[in-house]
This record gives structure tokens, C-alpha cells and sequence, in this order.
């Protein structure tokens, strides 16, 4: 509190006449006979209490109404801020954070609320006065000060605001109010005023809250909470779209999970409809619980190999903006896989150490309604067959091949082709050395260097395990989660001693420590090596259940590991990738709004080429093309964050610190005299005369209160 | 001039002429000749021996037994039945509080005295007999009741003599008072009752028992009832001397709640035990009070 005129306060000096008149009047009894006291006596006791009490009121309503005189005399003004303490002089340092977080986007009443918001900011800047300094920022994710510093402009403050459009991102509170406080903290001699314009959402609030100690701040800067919105409208939104499996192949039905949520004290029934390169494929009726998240499936069908554009929405209510969800997949075609296994010997029975490859990937042995279609081959009959055909070809315990296979090989590797190689009886590790590795030069087909047979697979006196497995690697990631199988528990009765190469990555080691599966990226393919067979004569792992997800994840991981993925990401947030110097050429983003952005690319090591964007602000699907625009590289979905679309308001009182400014359009003072008021504080000199007058009243009727009759 | 021409300064001839016409009436049967009005259960006239008891200051000495006294070394007085219609007892509580004199003209004792006077009068008119009693803080003095307008000067003399002074002890007095009276007769208390109400009403029950006729005036000045002060007051006790200091104006309303409730409080105890309680308010002329005692004791006795 301050006073206007302070000298004024030594009236309360005059507290002093009602004290003395008091114990004055105290003093002056008449005597007076009378008969017997016995009866006066008993009143006396019965009377003296309440007498006190009363001349101690009546003492204490005067020395108000003595203090109530001077301090209106004093003009005093009362003010929740620091601001208000200090003398009206004084010039003010203020930042105005404008919420535009998605959530800002939902109408009331037919009223969006984002303009509210920025209404109540150009009203907050229009009380900037001669010699105040401002700047204005984003609440949104990440947040930012549009002017990284206080100016004196006021227009062009105001006219950043006009133009500051709804971003469809999250809130995150602390990259927007942590940098204002920082620019204010200096500035000492100035009012000191961070204005927060939001709806409050709770998943906002709450995490800042939790994270920063807002008590600490420092005491001389206001912070003040300007609500927009009166209360959290009911909501519904997609929150999650995904494929539910590893890889999409054409033609083979696959389970798209849908994850609605409804914000809202009902039950309410959504509407889903799926649609697949724009076009209505699927509908469902789905009915979820009140403040419930459900998760759907629909079985979708993807014909067109290369990127798709899925679109789940449902229909649209106060926040539209979350009611639908964009989801870019890869279609690939059935994968082809070459097998080739060990010539079988003249008179003698077919030679079937595939055959636990060929069951695992395609255990009915059929071409359609399977994700492999897998061929198996001798050596011999693989010599005029095109490796380009095929996605995967595996290599399967061969004694010796042809310089002619070889060579075909290493191109289809270099060229972009899998090879997985399993060792077996019939492997002599100085042929392959010699002819796989060391007389290809740089093209070398094996990533690790195989040396002495270790174990005993006649006597299986020792069983080894795999440890060390690389769960982190596409091969093994779907044994991470618990309950999925464990291939540690296969037991390998013999093996090879293998050195990896140094680009090499190991998979799995032997339980002694030994390598035991090594993977190398060899030119734009990679070949992976088993050190022991494919059949049950070394290991008994074919026969466990983990061998089938093994290869089926290992053979996916191959022939996706080419393909640029971009898995979807929020608004604003940077996508980069590295692509080769080939499809680097003239790369391009095209927009959900149909705008092209080229992209700037860095060129790095091997020629590989880096590029990174952030023009990511829309919701929707984007490519990424090349060639200009002729080919399509990739593409990713830009989906608005989940917590978002939960419009639950916080409870100011939660949020230590803020002073609120709340302004109900058309009812009490305009948001413009509230922020006046907190800046200035309240002249109490009205409300100090007006309490004077009441206690007046009262000290007049209670001194008068016939606690007697007087005398007619 | 004045005095001369009057008994006693508490007889005013103007009240007296008025009272004229006015009776004495028991309430109840009470022992006497037909000389009187009065009705008597007993046949026939006589002067008998009754009993004796102890002497009490007041008594004549002529009365007392001297060949008991021979015998014991104790005063004993010979009593005998009285041969007169009604005996009259006219008690006078003579504490320090009776002197109080407010706004009117005479203190609480006068207007007693006087009250007292006018009825001793009266009754020894038609040939009742009256004796006067009077306490404080126990008995002062008793006159024994006699016939005669002979004994209405002692009467007077006695209460013209008395000053107010002493603090209240009405229990006692009465006690002794109530030992003194052996023949059932009428008895009549003059009080400010400024002592503990149920002690008071305890003891004139007492009394009533021993089948004595009670009538009680309750002696109270215009200032006690209406308690009219209104500043900050030292009151000084007429009794004990003592003194409090208090806000007159504050204390009022309370103060007149209990005595209020006190006047209820006997007017209530008392009428349900037969006794006659009549407030004399001393600003009150003193022809109302003793009309309103005289039309009291007619209703009673036609019933």
C-alpha cells in the first residue's frame, strides 16, 4: 500500500481523543444513597461483562473511524502487485505471452477463443504508456519472444500480434515464460509485468507447474493470468493412427489401430472414417466412455505400392482442428526371396537344410496372401536366374560357387540387394575368405573373416547359447518386450570363429564371448552372417519358437532399411534425414496445403547428402520429393499432439505466483481498467470515506443501543 | 401547635376520619369475645392461667412469676388466655434501609410508622388489642398488646422513638417475634425485606402455621421500584456502609428485572401460604394503601 499524501498520517495521532474521553468520563460518579445494594449488587455482576465488552467496542469503532479519516486523507492505494507499490512514476517493462497453442483453437459460443485471446493482448498493449517497454511471444511448442527484446514501438507490437496466427502445436509454458522472465530480470527500476493469455489447460499447466518452482520468482516482476474462455467445451478427437504390423505388403490386409478420445462427462458415439490416398475407403461407428480413450481397428487394404496417405477422422465439434489424423505408409510389393542350398549329390535324396527357412517365411508354400514368396535353388540351377528379382537371397551352408555367382552377388549386393549367409559342415573358411572376401577388394560379400569350427555337433556335449543380443537392432527389437520369446534359450552345439569386419555390427555373441550373428552394410545393400547352420544339425534353435520372428524381422529390416522412414511427428518439429547424392537432386517438401518448399541439402561424407527442415507447422501429409518433383523419396504425417484435445481447465489456485485478470465481456470493469488498476493499484480514499460513514452508523446505533430505557 | 393538637405526628386526623368507616376484619376465626366483631370458637369469659415463658426485653415486669423466679433464678412471666377479641401485632423492621427518603416526603420508616399508627389506631377503636414489634438485626423493642385508646400512645411513643439504623436480619427477628406470640391473633409485618427472600418467606410460613393472621406490607420507596438514575453512580448502602460504583443507566434494566422478579417472587410464595402481601409505595398517598388493605381484608372475610 501507498499513500498519495503520507503526512496526512500523522492524524493518527488523533486515536488519542476517543482514548482519553473514555477513561475520562470514566471518572466522574455522583453519590447517591440508596437502601440496600444487595439488588444492585447482583446487577452489577450481571451487567459489569457485557459493559466492558461494550465501552471497549465502542473505544475501538472510534479509533477506526479516527484511522479510516486520516488514511483517506492520505489517499492510499492497495495493489496484489509489485507493480502497485511502486510510486505511478515509475515506468513499466512488460512482456505479453499470447497462448496460440492448438488448444486456443476451439470456439464458444460461437466466439473463438483465440481471438479473445488476442483481443485481450492488443487491449494490454494499448495501456503501454510513454516510456513503457514491451515485447510480445508465443505460447506454444516450443514457444518463442517475437522480440527477442523490449522495444518502445507500441504499433509494431500491436501489429505483431494481429498477425500471429493459431499454430496446431502443443503448449510447452516454459520455452515462452522462462526467456521473458530472463529479459525482465534486469530491469529493476522499471514495473516489471509478464501477461499470460491462455485457456489454461491442465495438460499445459501442469507439467510447468510440477517442473518449476514458481514461488521463486523473483518477487519484483509480476506475473499475471489472463483467462480466455469461460469453460472446457466437450471434445472429441483422434488421437493415434497406426499400422499394426512390421511391413505392408500389396494386397495384404493389414490392421490400422484408430485411438479416439473423448473429453466430455457423456458417452458419446464417433464416426470413423478411413481414407486412403483421399479416398472414403472404411466407416465405423465407435462409442466411447465419457473421459475415455478407446482404441479401434479397421482392416484396411493397400493396393499401390510406395507411399500412402491415411486419414482417420471423425466428425467435427468445438475443436476441430484434432478430429482428424494423417498416417504415411510405405506399401511394398510381396517380398521375393532366393534361397540357395547345397547341390544335392547324384543318387542321392534332394538336399533340404533350407527347409526351415522356406517353412519360416512361408510355411504354406504359397505366392499369394503371404508377405514372402520364397525360392529355393542349388547353386547349379541359380546360374541364369536375374538376383535382381529378389529382395533377399540367402546363402546356405555351399562349399564352393561360381566366380560367375560371385561376381553376380557382390553387384546385386552393391547394387541394393540382402544376403544372408549360414555356415554349415561344408563351409571351408579359407575358400570363403579368399573367395568372398579378399579377391573382391572393396566389394567383398561377408562382413566378418571365418576361421576354426568351434563345438561338436555329433557328441552335443556343449550347447551354446546367444548372449549380448542386440535388441535394439530391427532383427531382435521385437524380442524386447517381455512375453515375446527369448532366442537366448536356443542352445548352438557347433559354430564357426568369426572376426567382424570393422564397419561390421554384431548382433548376438556366443555365451563364451565368441561372435555369433555379424551384420555390415555392404554399398547400398547389406549381408548378414550366421555362424552356424540353418537346419537342426548345429542348433536346435529352427525348431523354437523364435526362429520365425527372427527371420521374418531380419528380412523386413533388410529390404526396409532402404527406404527413407519418417515416422510422424508434431507440428513445428525439425525433420531431417540423409539420403544418397542420387536422390538428392532437387529435393523438395511439398505441403498439406499443396505448397512446394525446396529444401536445402547439405552434401557429406561418402556422398550422402543431409538436409533438415522445419517448415513443419501444418497438420496433414507431406512428401518429400526428388528430381523435381518427379519422384517420390518419402513422405511423413504431421499430427497435433494428443494432450491437446483435453480442454480440462486448471485451477488457478494451483498456479502459485499469478494474479489473475479475469474479464467476463459486458459485466464489471474492461480488461483495460483491470490492467490499469494492477499497474497503478486501487485508490482506497472512496472505499476509506465510505467505511468511515458506515462506522458512523454503527458507532451511532450501537452507542445508542438501549441496553437501558432512559428516563422519560 | 401542631403536635400538640395531634397523639402523634404519624396520626393524621384527615386520614383517620377517613379510615372511620373503616373495620378491622380477621381473615379467619380467630379467639375473642363478641365484643369485637370478631366470631370465637370458645364459650363464655374467662381469665385463666395459660402457661408460662421465658422473659424478652418489653415485657412488664408486674407480669413476671417471681415465686418461679425464687425457685430457678430465671424470669418467667405468668401468661394468661386474653380476654379481648383480637390480638394485633404490629412488626417494624427498623434496618438501616428503612431510613431511605427519595423524591416524596417521608422516609420508608415515616411511611411505615405511619401505616402502622393509623391500623393501631383502628384497631384499638373497636376494642382489639395491639402490641408493636420492632427489629433490625434482631428484636429492639416489643410492646405486648393491649386494649384501650390509652395503649395507642405507648404505641406511638415507641415508634417515634425508633431510629433506623443496623443491617437486616429478618429470619431472626422473626424467630423471636414468633416465640413472643402465643395467642393467635392477626400480625403485621412493615419491611423493606432487604434480606434473603427465602429465608423471609420460610419464616413467615413458620409463622402461618402456628395459625397467626399475616399480612405483609412490603415497605418499598418510588426509587427503589423505578430505579430512576441514569449517570455514573457511587450508591452508598444505608445498611452495611458500603459503596459500588456502576453505570446507573446501564444497570437499570437489570436492576428492575430483579426487583420485579423479587415483588413476584413473594407476592406468589406468600399468597399460596395465605399470607396478605401488599406493596406500600412510599410516593403512593397513604389513605390508597390502607384502603387497598381494608377492601383486601373485606373480600377475604366474605368469603
Amino acid at each position: 500500500m501507498t499513500f498519495a499524501s503520507p503526512w496526512f498520517l500523522l492524524g493518527i495521532l488523533g486515536i488519542a481523543v476517543p482514548i482519553y474521553l473514555h477513561l475520562y468520563y470514566r471518572k466522574t460518579p455522583v453519590r447517591k444513597d440508596f437502601p440496600s445494594l444487595r439488588l444492585i449488587r447482583l446487577s452489577v455482576e450481571f451487567v459489569a461483562r457485557r459493559k466492558k465488552i461494550r465501552n471497549l467496542l465502542l473505544m475501538a469503532l472510534r479509533i477506526i473511524a479516527i484511522i479510516l479519516v486520516v488514511m483517506a486523507l492520505a489517499k492510499p492505494f492497495l495493489g496484489q502487485s509489485a507493480s502497485a507499490s511502486n510510486s505511478s512514476d515509475t515506468p513499466a517493462a512488460f512482456v505479453v505471452l499470447l497462448d496460440n497453442s492448438m488448444s486456443m483453437g476451439c470456439t464458444h459460443q460461437g466466439i473463438s477463443v483465440f481471438n479473445t485471446a488476442r483481443a485481450r493482448a492488443l487491449d494490454i498493449l494499448d495501456q503501454m504508456q510513454p516510456g513503457d517497454r514491451a515485447t510480445v511471444g508465443l505460447i506454444n511448442d516450443p514457444g518463442r519472444l517475437i522480440f527477442p527484446q523490449l522495444t518502445w514501438d507500441q504499433e509494431t507490437l500491436k501489429k505483431s500480434i494481429s498477425n500471429v496466427p493459431l499454430s496446431m502445436a502443443g503448449t510447452n509454458m516454459a520455452s515462452s515464460i522462462l526467456p521473458a522472465l530472463k529479459l525482465l530480470a534486469p530491469l529493476k527500476t522499471y514495473r516489471r509485468v509478464i501477461y499470460v493469455i491462455t485457456d489454461m489447460t491442465e495438460s499445459s499447466w501442469q507439467p510447468f507447474i510440477e517442473k518449476y518452482d514458481l514461488a521463486k520468482v523473483e518477487q519484483g516482476i509480476d506475473l499475471v493470468m489472463v483467462p480466455v474462455g469461460d469453460t472446457a467445451p466437450d471434445n472429441m478427437a483422434v488421437t493415434g493412427l497406426e499400422a499394426e504390423a512390421p511391413v505392408i505388403m500389396s494386397g495384404r490386409q493389414v490392421p490400422l489401430k484408430v485411438t479416439l478420445a473423448n473429453h466430455s462427462q457423456r458417452s458419446r458415439k464417433a464416426r470413423v472414417t478411413i481414407s486412403i490416398n483421399g479416398e472414403r475407403k472404411l466407416e465405423e461407428e465407435v462409442e466411447i466412455e465419457a473421459n475415455a480413450v478407446k482404441d479401434t481397428r479397421i482392416m484396411a487394404n493397400f493396393n499401390v505400392t510406395g507411399m500412402n496417405q491415411v486419414t482417420a477422422a471423425i466428425q467435427n465439434d468445438a475443436m476441430p482442428f484434432d478430429d482428424q489424423r494423417h498416417l504415411a505408409v510405405r506399401v511394398f510389393e510381396p517380398c521375393r526371396v532366393l534361397l540357395i542350398k547345397p547341390d544335392s549329390l547324384p543318387g542321392q535324396p534332394e538336399n533340404r537344410e533350407d527347409i526351415f527357412v522356406r517353412f519360416a517365411l512361408n510355411p504354406l508354400n504359397r505366392n499369394k496372401d503371404n508377405n514372402f514368396a520364397v525360392e529355393s535353388r542349388s547353386a547349379v540351377e541359380a546360374r541364369g536366374i536375374d538376383l535382381k528379382n529378389y529382395a533377399v537371397v540367402g546363402l546356405i551352408n555351399q562349399r564352393h560357387l561360381e566366380p560367375e555367382l560371385i561376381k553376380r552377388l557382390s553387384d546385386y549386393l552393391m547394387a541394393g540387394g540382402n544376403l544372408i549367409t549360414f555356415l554349415g559342415n561344408r563351409v571351408e573358411p579359407e575358400w570363403y575368405n579368399k573367395h568372398l572376401i579378399d579377391d573382391l577388394g572393396g566389394a567383398y560379400l561377408l562382413p566378418a573373416r571365418i576361421y576354426k569350427r568351434v563345438g561338436n555337433a555329433v557328441s552335443k556335449n556343449v550347447g551354446y547359447q546367444m548372449t549380448d543380443i542386440d535388441i535394439g537392432h530391427p532383427a531382435f527389437s521385437v524380442f524386447a518386450r517381455d512375453g515375446s520369446g527369448d532366442p537366448g534359450r536356443a542352445q548352438i552345439f557347433e559354430f564357426f570363429q568369426v572376426r567382424p569386419n570393422p564397419t561390421a555390427l554384431l548382433l548376438t555373441r556366443m555365451s563364451h564371448g565368441l561372435p555369433g550373428i555379424v551384420e555390415e552394410k555392404r554399398g547400398r545393400g547389406r549381408s548378414m552372417l550366421v555362424t552356424f547352420s540353418a537346419d537342426t544339425s548345429w542348433t536346435n534353435w529352427p525348431v523354437r519358437p523364435t526362429w520365425l520372428p527372427f527371420l521374418h524381422q531380419t528380412l523386413i529390416a533388410m529390404i526396409t532399411a532402404n527406404e527413407l522412414a519418417i515416422s510422424s511427428i508434431r507440428p513445428g518439429m525439425p525433420v531431417s534425414a540423409t539420403v544418397t547424392g542420387d536422390d538428392a537432386r532437387e529435393m523438395l517438401l511439398k505441403q498439406p496445403d499443396g505448397s512446394q518448399l525446396k529444401l536445402a541439402a547439405q552434401t557429406g561424407a561418402q556422398g550422402l547428402v543431409h538436409f533438415t527442415t522445419r517448415d513443419t507447422d501444418q497438420t496433414g501429409y507431406y512428401k518429400i520429393l526428388s528430381d523435381a518433383g518427379k519422384r517420390t523419396l518419402s513422405a511423413f504425417a504431421v499430427n497435433p499432439p494428443p494432450e491437446e484435445s483435453k480442454l480440462e481447465r486448471i485451477n488457478l489456485r494451483r498456479i502459485p505466483r499469478f494474479i489473475p485478470l479475469a474479464h467476463e465481456p459486458g459485466r464489471g470493469r474492461s480488461v483495460k481498467e483491470k490492467v490499469s488498476l494492477l499497474r497503478d493499484g486501487y485508490d482506497l480514499s472512496g472505499a476509506a470515506l465510505l467505511a468511515l460513514l458506515l462506522l458512523a452508523v454503527i458507532e451511532s446505533w450501537f452507542a445508542n443501543l438501549p441496553t437501558a430505557r432512559r428516563i422519560e | 401547635m401542631e403536635k400538640t393538637r395531634r397523639l402523634s405526628r404519624f396520626l393524621d386526623p384527615k386520614l383517620l376520619a377517613a379510615l372511620s368507616s373503616m373495620e378491622i376484619r380477621a381473615r379467619t376465626v380467630v379467639e375473642g369475645m363478641v365484643e369485637g366483631l370478631h366470631k370465637s370458637p370458645f364459650k363464655g369469659f374467662n381469665v385463666e392461667f395459660s402457661e408460662y415463658r421465658q422473659y424478652v426485653p418489653g415485657d412488664p415486669l408486674k407480669d413476671i412469676d417471681w415465686k418461679v423466679y425464687g425457685r430457678t433464678d430465671k424470669f418467667y412471666i405468668k401468661e394468661h388466655e386474653e380476654e379481648t377479641n383480637l390480638s394485633g401485632y404490629l412488626v417494624m423492621d427498623t434496618s438501616g434501609s428503612m431510613s431511605y427518603k427519595g423524591q416524596g416526603s417521608m422516609s420508608k420508616i415515616d411511611y411505615a410508622s405511619t401505616l402502622a399508627a393509623s391500623l393501631a389506631y383502628l384497631m384499638l377503636k373497636q376494642q382489639d388489642s395491639v402490641g408493636l414489634v420492632t427489629f433490625a438485626n434482631g428484636l429492639r423493642r416489643m410492646i405486648r398488646p393491649r386494649t384501650g385508646m390509652a395503649h395507642l400512645k405507648a404505641v406511638c411513643n415507641e415508634l417515634e422513638a425508633t431510629k433506623a439504623s443496623e443491617v437486616t436480619n429478618i429470619g431472626a427477628s422473626l424467630d423471636l417475634v414468633g416465640q413472643s406470640m402465643k395467642k393467635r391473633g392477626i400480625f403485621i409485618l412493615f419491611s423493606d425485606l432487604m434480606d434473603n427472600a427465602e429465608v423471609i418467606i420460610q419464616k413467615l410460613r413458620q409463622l402461618r402455621t402456628r395459625r397467626h393472621e399475616i399480612v405483609l406490607f412490603h415497605v418499598l420507596d418510588r426509587d427503589e421500584i423505578s430505579f430512576p438514575f441514569d449517570d455514573t453512580t457511587i450508591f452508598h448502602d444505608l445498611e452495611d456502609e458500603s459503596e459500588i460504583v456502576t453505570d446507573a443507566f446501564q444497570l437499570r434494566t437489570e436492576y428492575l428485572r430483579r426487583v420485579k422478579h423479587l415483588m413476584n417472587t413473594f407476592k406468589s410464595a406468600l399468597r399460596k401460604s395465605g399470607i396478605d402481601y401488599l406493596i406500600a409505595d412510599t410516593s403512593m398517598p397513604l389513605e390508597a394503601n390502607l384502603r387497598s388493605f381494608f377492601s383486601r381484608r373485606q373480600a377475604v372475610s366474605a368469603r
